[in-house]
């Protein structure tokens, strides 16, 4: 398909969603359960209106305050009946407080627990006993409801809210060798479940490398010369998030392929004699140029000068990666 | 998105589609005086079309690596996000959105959704993701993007006459080291006026076949989703994501074995990655249960590459491509509640990973002198995991997790064994010691032929963890737990275990203390100490070489691998220097001198044994000390500080050989300010301090030569040893070939940043962000090798000066220092005009000053055995502007 032709059909594709839109729009039909809902509702927005100093009522440009959901909450579902604080407000507080600046937050459990009253499956199968929630993280401390955008829902937005913990990831990404989480094109979780998961480091799939291999199938063979620390992690040998040694390297060659490998020439010592201009020095004098010759597996991609294929190699001779 | 009241908006949005952007701004001014009302303002959601033009102050394909800003000039900005539906206090529970982000760049995003909310929900996204890797690459080869690289017909090939006039070298692509003096017959002496000639013949034909290529690679995925609820309880979900890579990538490779060169080529990528997921899942009210199916379909467009040998271009060599593949798997998840705080979670999961991708079998030489063994791999890999986890709370303060992990990759690929040439390289005269052996005539095989059979790496997890957390005082828990894992490897078929640590069994304890004793000041330390012990096998590399096993010609009585069993030897024979009598029987055989186990003798072409010592860190003893601490205070209302150390050290206690010991330290500080709801202000330093030791032997074989050259050059300069004598009788346990490293990654980065919303009476929104990054990479390296002293030559040439070394050991030196320090300044601001318009502006300004010497290795006339590239090392200072005019409606 042409680009042309992509762009017409995602066209056509929202014109029809406009199409229903002005359709629904001048047969708005009269709903009263929706009224009802939103009569429970005028408990809270009563007092919590347009006026308010935190702007609540953005909730219904948001999936819970979708009243035509007859399984969309009221402000009572999650923040509980409430009824000391309707009749003291400034005395007593809501049953359940979100907000994770507040002196009155909720325990985390109990956060948590009224999210969970309805989003149990999906993402959050896992989320019992994981490691956010062993450490009392509430689902308030990353998602902001009462907002048209949450910003740990958009990929663009999303690393920031992950960062207000894990600052050492944002730094990591600033390195020269990263994913593009900065552009981002990525995000956190499309490799992370926040929620839980079967996965080391939270991770959305079973293993290190059934989740690489969402992105990086390539890689996945299986290889006829299978190369065994990349069968057996991906992080043997690569950092994700961000690194000084490219190609997101834990540590730079040859040296990092030197501490399996200590064998034929990679028993050779690699240092900055064996640079261009090396420190070929010796204590009588310089050894004559043209005798230099700058060791290969020091310089430029040093290993990967020869054996390229290093995540596996499918050629009947291809088994020390060269093929 | 509609009122009851009022459905102006999604009226405006309809003319708006019809009539375009400029219709829509010339209503803006009629929508903003419709509707003044503060509830409607925050009830309904905004949809927002962005429109503008930005410019880009240089070429940068690195500043552009990802955000499709690599060009210099002018770029388009075009944004939008679109919304409608029901309202929400109406009967409709439609809702839909449409997305589109950086349209005008290589890097566009465009997506839609529609649901009835409750009911089922469709959406479809497009995403373009360019990644540039160099537009400094240059080569010889024309035909880049396809799968045949074919050099220039006017190639010569690059040698340097005065050192060999036959023997391909690179250097010769330079005046400088092409026209070098060289030791001729122990004399330096200048090239002669035809040797002068050859090279600058070579310089003048091949230096202007060096093209620019560039290498980047576009990911264009479009992925489609749709869910729906079949009640209360049930809900189906199914997506399907179809991704198309292209583009071209450096990839290094052998030409030759007999000349021994590298080249590095343009790899066209053309891959097609289809991934499926579609799943049911039950909720009930004490339960749920989901079944789930995911698949992956992996294809390669190009099966191979083929080239020009630069060193006779009457040959070509062939590189194997990623083959095709595929994985399905099938998922099981199941929770139930045996009271609100017991609760029970298990998972299993069913995958198999298939690849029959047809083998390439164009070799060079009779690469395949037996043919194969079978046309393609077959390859079949089952993974099987399950987990299960407990939780409960059996008292008010104590929080109690159990956990189990069972993770299997079974890779059952059928084991064959393979005869092969290495690249380019023709059988040796001398025949292999396994034809007879073979059942096939005398020397049909050579002595440098690999006999090698394919290792399918199986791995099998086992784990086990329970976890306690106890509050132990109003504020403060107390978490203590303990892990055990065991992970067993192997390879089904092989004929010996393939693994170095065919089982590994770790064991963590883990303690934490989380407090918030004083208000607004709260923080944890944590501790973790794990052992992990391994029965380490160093004769599992013999798994590669089914000879081994086989008694082989020339005296020898029993099979290598039984020679290594009765001596209690590894490949890397004894630890021991030249043999003071001579060695007789088995042994004189397979560990002549004391030396390693000779290739020909298991069938290889390379010696693949380690040092005795040597251990791979991944399946290695480690003990390993993790801690953790952070604070966080809210120093006021408008402060809050906050702190984080985490240090981990990893100690591989019994690796004499590879990775030693292996330190990190992470230090962060950040600190948040807000005058109001208005304005925020946030600054972060971070730290970052990685090292890590290791340690070879450079070691070389034992011998009784007492000279370099000829008989009187014996004096050796530096190292452990003062004659040629010595220091060869030693070789193989020289302690002055000893060798370590000492590697560090520092890193530092400092950021600043403020957003202030509704100055100018709510008009003006501002933002900035000022990050800064040093780091810096070390490689500090003890030890040396010998260097013969290049006038010790034979006769005729002239024999030393008495006194003279005829070999220097030349000390270690570190490698030089490399950097990268980035600034990366962002300033934004949004002006509204109105209520409907605003305008925007955006200022980027990024700096990249690298300094590295693996680029160095890259340029013509350096190295002597790999064809240069002339990449260039990244910097750069881009400036971004970007002006846009943003139409918004309700």
């Amino acid at each position: 398909m042409l680009p042309v032709q992509k762009f017409a059909a995602l066209g056509a594709f929202i014109g029809l969603f406009l199409a229903g839109s002005v359709a629904a729009a001048d047969n708005p039909p009269a709903d009263t359960a929706a009224q009802k809902a939103l009569a429970k509702d005028a408990v809270c927005t009563t007092c919590h209106n347009e006026s308010w100093r935190v702007p609540i009522l953005s909730l219904y440009q948001t999936k819970h305050g979708n009243r035509a959901d007859p399984k969309a909450p009221n402000c009572q579902s999650c923040h509980g009946q409430s009824t000391g604080h309707q009749q003291d407000p400034a005395g007593v507080h809501p049953e359940v407080v979100f907000g994770v600046k507040s002196k009155n937050v909720s325990s985390a459990e109990d956060r948590n627990g009224t999210c969970l009253g309805c989003h149990k499956t999906g993402l959050r199968m896992h989320w019992s006993g994981s490691e956010h929630e062993s450490r009392d993280v509430s689902c308030s401390n990353c998602h902001t409801v009462h907002i048209a955008n949450d910003p740990v829902l958009s990929k663009a937005t999303q690393p920031e809210v992950c960062y207000a913990c894990h600052k050492t990831q944002r730094a990591q990404t600033h390195r020269i060798s990263t994913h593009p989480i900065l552009a981002g094109k990525m995000a956190c979780s499309d490799c992370h479940n926040p929620h839980g998961s079967t996965g080391p480091k939270l991770l959305v799939k079973n293993s290190v490398n059934e989740t690489c291999y969402t992105c990086h199938a390539e890689k996945r063979g299986p290889f006829l010369w299978e190369h065994s620390p990349v069968v057996d992690d991906c992080t043997n040998c690569h950092t994700p998030h961000g690194s000084t040694n490219a190609p997101l390297l834990k540590a730079r060659v040859p040296w990092l392929c030197q501490e399996c490998h200590s064998g034929d020439h990679g028993a050779a010592i690699n240092s900055g004699a064996n640079l261009l201009n090396g420190n070929a020095t010796t204590i009588n004098g310089m050894l004559p140029p043209a005798n230099q010759s700058p060791r290969t597996q020091t310089n430029a991609r040093a290993c990967l000068n020869c054996h390229v294929l290093i995540h596996g190699s499918n050629h009947p001779a291809g088994a020390k990666f060269q093929r | 998105m509609k009122t009851k009241n009022d459905s102006f908006a999604v009226r405006a949005l309809v003319v708006a589609v019809r009539a375009g952007l400029i219709a829509l701004a010339a209503m803006s001014a009629a929508q903003a005086a419709e509707s003044d009302d503060a509830a409607r303002q925050l009830t309904q959601p905004t949809s927002v079309v962005e429109v503008g033009a930005g410019y880009v102050s240089q070429d940068s394909f690195k500043f552009g690596e990802y955000n499709g800003l690599f060009k210099q000039g002018l770029y388009g900005i075009f944004n939008f996000d679109v919304r409608g539906g029901g309202s929400y206090d109406s009967g409709d529970a439609t809702r839909w959105r449409a997305t589109g982000t950086d349209l005008g760049l290589d890097t566009r995003d465009v997506s839609a959704e529609y649901e009835q909310q409750g009911k089922f929900r469709v959406n479809f996204d497009y995403d373009e993701l360019r990644r540039n890797r160099s537009d400094t690459y240059q080569t010889p080869y024309l035909g880049a993007g396809s799968d045949t690289l074919t050099l220039p017909s006017n190639w010569l090939k690059p040698i340097v006459p005065q050192v060999s006039g036959t023997a391909i070298n690179f250097r010769a692509l330079s005046p400088t080291t092409g026209l070098a003096s060289a030791i001729v017959g122990g004399v330096v002496t200048r090239p002669t006026a035809a040797q002068q000639t050859t090279v600058n013949n070579i310089i003048a034909a091949d230096l202007p076949d060096f093209n620019n290529v560039d290498l980047d690679t576009i990911r264009k995925t479009i992925k489609g989703g749709f869910s729906y609820s079949i009640d209360s309880r049930w809900e189906f979900k199914a997506s399907a994501q179809h991704e198309k890579k292209e583009g071209l990538k450096p990839m290094g490779a052998v030409s030759s074995q007999v000349s021994e060169y590298a080249t590095i080529l343009v790899d066209p990528i053309d891959q097609t990655t289809d991934q499926y997921n579609a799943s049911l899942t039950y909720t009930g009210e004490n339960s749920f249960m989901q079944v789930a199916y995911y698949g992956s379909v992996f294809k390669n467009d190009i099966s191979s590459l083929t080239w020009q040998d630069a060193n006779d271009p009457t040959k070509t060599a062939t590189l194997s491509s990623a083959p095709s593949n595929s994985f399905h798997q099938i998922l099981l998840t199941g929770g139930y509640n045996f009271s609100p705080t017991t609760k029970l979670v298990v998972n299993g999961s069913y995958g198999r990973n298939t690849q029959n991708e047809a083998f390439v079998t164009n070799g060079q030489n009779n690469q395949f002198p037996l043919g194969l063994p079978a046309s393609s791999l077959d390859g079949l890999v089952v993974t099987t995991a399950f987990n299960a986890k407990l939780t409960a709370k059996p008292i008010k303060d104590l929080s109690l997790v159990a956990g189990y992990k069972y993770d299997d990759r079974d890779n059952r690929t059928p084991v064959n064994t393979y005869f092969f040439q290495d690249a380019n390289e023709t059988k040796a005269a001398s025949a292999s010691a396994f034809n007879a052996a073979l059942g096939l005539p005398a020397n049909t095989l050579g002595s440098n032929i690999d006999i090698y059979a394919n290792r399918p790496y199986s791995k099998k997890v086992n784990q086990f963890d329970v976890d306690a957390d106890y509050a132990v005082a109003k504020g403060q828990r107390l978490q203590g737990g303990y892990e055990y894992q065991q992970i067993d490897r192997e390879c089904n078929g092989s004929w010996i275990n393939c693994a170095d640590a065919p089982r590994t069994r770790e064991s963590t304890l883990r303690a934490e203390w989380r407090a918030n004793v004083v208000e607004n000041l709260s923080g944890r330390v944590a501790y973790a100490y794990s052992e992990r012990r391994v029965n380490y096998d160093e004769n599992a590399f013999l798994s590669l070489v089914p000879m081994a096993n086989v008694v082989p010609a020339g005296g020898a009585t029993v099979s290598a691998y039984q020679y290594l069993l009765q001596t209690g030897l590894t490949g890397f024979g004894p630890v021991a220097g030249f043999p003071s009598s001579p060695l007789s029987g088995n042994a004189a055989i397979f560990s002549p001198s004391n030396n390693m186990l000779p290739q020909a003798l298991y069938a290889s072409r390379n010696n693949i044994n380690e040092e005795v010592g040597m251990r791979r860190f991944n399946m290695a003893d480690r003990n390993r000390n993790k801690v953790r601490g952070s604070v966080n205070w809210d120093a006021s209302d408008n402060v809050s500080l906050q702190g984080s150390l985490d240090y981990n050290k990893d100690d591989y206690n019994n690796s004499i050989y590879g990775l030693k010991n292996a330190e990190s330290l992470a230090l962060n500080l950040e600190g948040n300010y807000s005058i109001t709801s208005d304005f925020a202000a946030q600054a972060f330093y971070s730290h970052e301090d990685f090292q890590s030791q290791g340690a070879g032997i450079s070691y070389g074989s034992n011998s009784n030569t007492a000279f370099v050259g000829q008989a009187g050059n014996t004096i050796v300069s530096g190292g452990c040893f003062s004659s040629v004598l010595d220091k060869n009788s030693n070789a193989k346990i020289d302690p002055c070939l000893n060798w370590s490293t000492d590697m560090r990654d520092k890193v530092d980065t400092l950021g600043a940043g403020f957003k202030y919303k509704n100055l100018m009476g709510g008009r003006l929104d501002v933002t900035g962000d000022l990050v800064y990054t040093y780091a810096r990479t070390d490689v500090g390296v003890a030890g040396g090798s010998y260097a013969n002293n290049p006038f010790a030559l034979a006769s005729p040439a002239p024999a030393l000066a008495p006194g003279v070394p005829a070999v220097f050991f030349i000390p270690a030196a570190n490698m030089p220092t490399a950097t990268t320090k980035t600034i990366d300044l962002r300033l934004g601001g949004q002006y509204a005009i109105d209520r409907v318009s605003s305008v925007r502006v955006l200022y980027w300004y990024q700096h990249l000053r690298s300094n590295d010497y693996v680029y160095d290795g890259m340029q013509f006339g350096t190295l002597t055995n790999v064809i240069p590239t002339n990449e260039q090392p990244f910097n750069y200072n881009v400036h971004v502007i970007g002006v846009s005019y943003i139409y918004s409606w309700r």
